[in-house]
């Protein structure tokens, strides 16, 4: 009977259904739910060959607990915006304000860190250890939020660098405290609306009157108004302002003035006009204006003398007679903005790549077997090509970044002109990389990269402003051509040794390149100095006999420089590149052998290798066969697969605290929940 | 299941009850305070594991016998143990201590501690870790452990760090002690019950029958009361805690209390600076690193850092304050120690950046923790 029932029972089913397919109904309930996606966190599947903490130490390199008390500062406060995702906080700016609210943000942020003592001896003490700690400091405001640090960096490294380097005793007694403790908030007026890297076409003009003992500055054509000048729509209250000096009729250059253009009540000064640069792409947290002068009276003590003075009647007094020599003396020691843009680029490709890393090992997509499970992102080798290679470099940077740092603390007249070339190289090659790893980053987070609060694609908008300012980054890499040619020239002339801007390796015979390259030749540290050798060393040679070649044909020096722009380009990377490997294998020297060094060594030959397979200079000169090239290429997918295991593990090494990345970072299933919506 | 007022020698030093789906679990060395013996903390360590994979019990409760819930580790016999040649033996203490905490912070059910009494050091440990925390008006809470040569452990730098602004560097450093009012307004305590309910609340605990945070709360709830906070409480000095411990060092702390006395008067700020100036200078700094360092860890991350600077404290190459502050305060009593570096100037950051490093002895090792099934990745404690 029960046995009848049953047949009956298919029969019908199978009329129900459509011919020939297997019998849903009785196979699933129809109406129970897919077992839900579940998050995973990657820290409990991704076991670590070495301690984070260790390599942090390698990474941030300085001042790791003063970081870690300013994260705590930021972490404890309202002002800093935490928002609750899923079961975590996050502190990030919020970006759908006003920009006239976001400006109010920053100015209180910094209000609550002058506060707690954050700037204490930024300006005040002059030693290493003092400054840098204030780098530290500064690198981790920039992690909350780059307006903050751009704000805090125009007031202090701008104006108040100003008044260091620029300035003498009398201006910094007057000024430096009182910055410190933002009892005037400063500004930097350089950039006009018609001049931006060419500082020494500026046209706003100061005269003397030597009745009243002062200087007159004024604006005087539109495109001499101040352009994109930080802080002034708003708050600043005092600015250096650079200008065209005019003295009884004889322009002696540029050189800064401080001028007042606000009162203690925040009113504009009379003979000022000021407006606002209005919403940018990003950075509207930062106050941006236009400044015009009209007859500005300021005391004859407010030129920052400390390469030239005018007396009292009126005299121009300096020791340097050249003006162009005296313009480079005066912009010389201006170099701290190009550092700490260099390493506020790398931290933001840092919080890019950990955000898209974790995202890449919790998230699926695809199985590649039927009813297989779905794959891990991060475990597609096109995905590791994508990521872990930009993870290899921003490591090579932030070593890079470190020595930067430390050679400039330590800085002394003799090192000026190196400091000089090396952060112009840093400036424009990091932050060229942060903004390729950004784009990549929020790609590989797909529709949630787009979301402002997951950080990644934010970004961008956020740091794209750090190619150009500054200084652009093309004209400074042009600058760092020009000074190894410059070196190049002088060393052929005097037939001496090469001994700066590391060329040394000119000196020593051509490196050759294996025919063969095994996978261990290219894991070598001297395959790949050699490999970076060769192309610095042929690129200068061409680069020098193109010019001399166009002077020969009766161009200009100078033109004959623009002309040449294809290998000066190329010479720059190689420039950068090459002392990028260098530091990388320094700082790799003085790591204890251990799972550690190994992973360094790992990241090391993926920053060489995927240096050689993308610059066509490689090939198109001839330094690399094709079979050498080929051979290159297929190491990188191996290394991609070596590195993958410790992704998660070099990710944490960053040392950025979870509540400074964003929710697609952690349980995003959680974080978009119905109940947390 | 022995009669709580025994006084035999073998008498078990944590007893067990068991009432229906809930475990009474009372610390039992009242004349010690409830001092946390190695093999008390072995035996709640057995008896959480236990509980944790039992379907029948959906609820611990943790009390203490006498005036004290528990003073914390039984630092005492560490010292006699270290003092007998081996120091591993103290560090073996604390490795088995600080599991327990960790145990108890990512415990799946919940547990209710009755703080009827003392809360200090490892007691605090064995408690703030839990779900929910019930004060009393006879709760006296502090983390002396700077005024003795230590440091806050026991996963304090979790719990210690996520108070309200920087109230957990002045509870940290100062070892001021806390009554049931403040510890429930900073959060330490989740529930403030007068004493005389308390029976009445342990006999609803046992009725609840199941492990939803929201109903225990609420049964909780019922018996809970406002209680009246002192008018002189440091709770009512938060601004000048915020922005006085707040400072990057400890010598900017100090400095800057200093500053906030110079031309007024203030009994609460002297006092606050006498603590810090009586504390072991060495003690203070690394206590503070380890809070900072807190605040941005999880509380394993934590408890595996506290586990390297105990062990540096413990082996005694670093410096010896902490053998000389058991002296001063628990053998001698002078309440006089001599502190060696004696300065706050003189611990340089290099010494403090040592007790974070591994421990150079053979066979040391950080410390692992037991797998954990169904471990929520935020494993936080509660607070």
């Amino acid at each position: 009977m029960e046995q009848q029932i049953t047949r009956r029972n298919q029969v019908l089913t199978n009329h129900l259904l459509v011919h020939g397919e297997p019998t849903l109904l009785s196979a699933a309930p129809p109406l129970s739910s897919n077992s839900c996606l579940s998050y995973s966190p990657p820290d409990l599947n991704e076991p670590f060959s070495f301690n984070p903490t260790d390599m942090r130490v390698y990474l941030d390199s300085h001042n790791i607990p003063d970081r870690d008390w300013l994260f705590g500062l930021i972490t404890q406060s309202q002002l800093f915006n935490p928002k609750q995702r899923g079961h975590k906080v996050f502190f990030s700016p919020d970006y759908n304000q006003s920009m006239e609210q976001q400006r109010e943000m920053t100015m209180k942020r910094i209000w609550y860190l002058l506060e707690k003592g954050v700037f204490q001896g930024w300006l005040t003490e002059r030693n290493p250890d003092a400054e840098l700690r204030k780098f530290a400091l500064f690198e981790v405001v920039g992690i909350f939020d780059h307006s903050l640090a751009i704000k805090l960096g125009v007031h202090f490294f701008l104006w108040g660098g100003a008044i260091q380097f620029f300035g003498t005793k009398r201006h910094h007694d007057k000024w430096l405290r009182d910055t410190e403790n933002y009892v005037v908030k400063g500004c930097f007026a350089m950039t006009e609306l018609g001049h931006g890297s060419n500082v020494r076409g500026i046209e706003t003009v100061t005269t003397y009157d030597s009745n009243t003992g002062e200087f007159v500055i004024n604006t005087p054509c539109e495109s001499a108004q101040k352009y994109w000048i930080g802080g002034a729509a708003n708050h600043a209250t005092h600015t250096i302002v650079f200008s065209q000096l005019n003295i009884n009729g004889e322009n002696q250059g540029v050189h800064a003035l401080i001028a007042q253009i606000r009162d203690a009540d925040g009113n504009v000064c009379p003979n000022i006009r000021i407006a606002d640069c209005g919403h940018k792409i990003g950075l509207n947290g930062v106050d941006n204006g236009q400044i015009w002068f009209d007859n500005v009276r300021i005391p004859r003590e407010n030129l920052l003398n400390s390469v030239a003075d005018v007396s009292p009647d009126g005299q121009y007094l300096s020791a340097i007679k050249d003006r162009d020599q005296r313009f480079a003396a005066f912009l010389a020691p201006l170099t701290s903005g190009r550092i700490t843009i260099s390493a506020s680029a790398i931290y933001a490709s840092k919080i890019g790549l950990a955000i898209a890393i974790r995202y890449s090992l919790t998230r699926r997509a695809f199985s590649v077997t039927r009813n297989g499970r779905e794959v891990l992102l991060l475990d597609y080798p096109s995905h590791q090509r994508r990521l872990l290679p930009l993870l290899a470099k921003t490591y090579a940077m932030s070593f890079a970044g470190n020595y930067l740092k430390q050679i400039y603390v330590k800085r002394t007249p003799e090192s000026n002109k190196l400091i000089h070339v090396l952060s112009s190289a840093f400036k424009a090659t990091f932050t060229w990389h942060n903004m390729r790893n950004l784009q990549e980053c929020r790609e590989a987070c797909g529709g949630q990269g787009v979301k402002t609060e997951n950080l990644v694609g934010h970004l961008k908008g956020e740091y794209d402003v750090q190619s150009t300012f500054e200084g652009d980054n093309n004209v400074l890499m042009q600058q760092v051509s020009k000074a190894l040619l410059a070196e190049y020239i002088a060393a052929k002339k005097s037939n001496k040794p090469f001994k700066r801007f590391g060329l040394e390796h000119m000196n020593n015979p051509c490196p050759v390149i294996p025919s063969q390259l095994t996978s261990s030749t290219l894991r070598c540290s001297k395959f790949q100095t050699d490999a970076f050798f060769l192309r610095e060393r042929d690129l200068l040679n061409r680069f020098s006999a193109e010019v001399s070649q166009f002077q020969a044909q009766g161009e200009s020096k100078e033109y004959a420089f623009i002309l040449s722009y294809q290998l000066a380009e190329d010479l720059g990377r190689a420039y950068s590149e090459r002392e990028l490997l260098q530091t990388f294998i320094q700082t790799e020297a003085t790591v204890p052998a251990g799972s550690l060094k190994d992973v360094l060594a790992l990241l090391r030959s993926m920053y060489a290798l995927i240096c050689l397979e993308e610059d066509a200079a490689f090939l198109r000169y001839g330094y690399l066969s094709m079979d050498n090239a080929a051979a290159v290429r297929k190491e990188v997918t191996k290394l991609c697969s070596e590195l993958r295991p410790h992704a998660l593990a070099l990710v944490t090494s960053f040392g950025i605290p979870d509540a400074f990345l964003s929710p697609i970072a952690f349980n995003w299933i959680d974080a978009n929940a119905w109940a947390s919506v | 299941m022995a009669p709580l007022n025994s006084t035999k020698l073998d008498d078990p030093q944590v007893l067990v009850e068991e009432k229906l789906s809930a475990r009474i679990l009372t610390l039992n060395r009242p004349k010690q305070l409830n001092a946390l013996s190695f093999q008390m903390i072995s035996q709640l360590l057995d008896l959480f594991i236990a509980y944790e994979e039992d379907s029948n019990v959906k609820l611990v409760i943790l009390k203490g016998k006498g005036r004290a819930f528990c003073a914390g580790g039984d630092v005492s016999a560490v010292v006699r143990d270290i003092g007998a040649g081996n120091w591993r033996l103290g560090a073996n203490f604390f490795w088995k201590e600080f599991i327990l905490n960790y145990i108890m912070a990512t415990y799946p059910k919940p547990q209710v501690s009755i703080l009827n009494g003392i809360v200090m050091g490892g007691g605090a440990g064995v408690s703030i870790h839990g779900r929910f925390r019930v004060a009393t008006e006879n709760s006296v809470f502090a983390m002396p452990e700077t005024a003795l040569g230590l440091f806050p452990d026991v996963g304090a730098s979790y719990y210690l760090s996520r108070l309200p602004g920087f109230f957990g560097e002045y509870v940290g450093l100062t070892g001021t002690r806390l009554d049931g009012a403040e510890m429930l307004a900073c959060g330490l305590a989740t529930h403030f019950v007068p004493s005389e309910r308390l029976s009445l609340l342990e006999e609803a605990l046992c009725k609840v029958d199941s492990s939803d945070p929201a109903i225990i709360s609420a049964v909780i709830d019922e018996y809970s009361q406002q209680p009246y906070m002192k008018e002189q409480s440091a709770y009512y000095r938060l601004n000048v805690i915020d922005r006085c411990f707040s400072r990057r060092t400890v010598e900017e702390i100090i400095s800057s209390l200093e500053k906030e006395i110079l031309n007024k008067e203030d009994d609460w700020i002297s006092a606050t600076l006498q603590s810090l100036k009586g504390a072991s200078p060495t003690s203070l700094k690394i206590s503070l690193r380890s809070i900072r360092q807190g605040r941005l860890q999880g509380v394993g991350q934590c408890l595996v850092r506290e586990y390297r600077m105990v062990c540096h404290v413990m082996q005694g190459k670093l410096s010896r304050d902490f053998f000389e502050g058991c002296r001063a305060i628990l053998l001698d009593k002078d309440k006089n120690p001599k502190w060696e570096p004696s300065k706050l100037e003189i611990v340089s950051d290099r010494m403090v950046d040592s007790y974070f490093s591994k421990v150079d002895d053979e066979g040391w090792e950080d410390l692992k923790f037991p797998a954990r099934s169904n471990l929520h990745v935020y494993a936080i404690a509660k607070l």
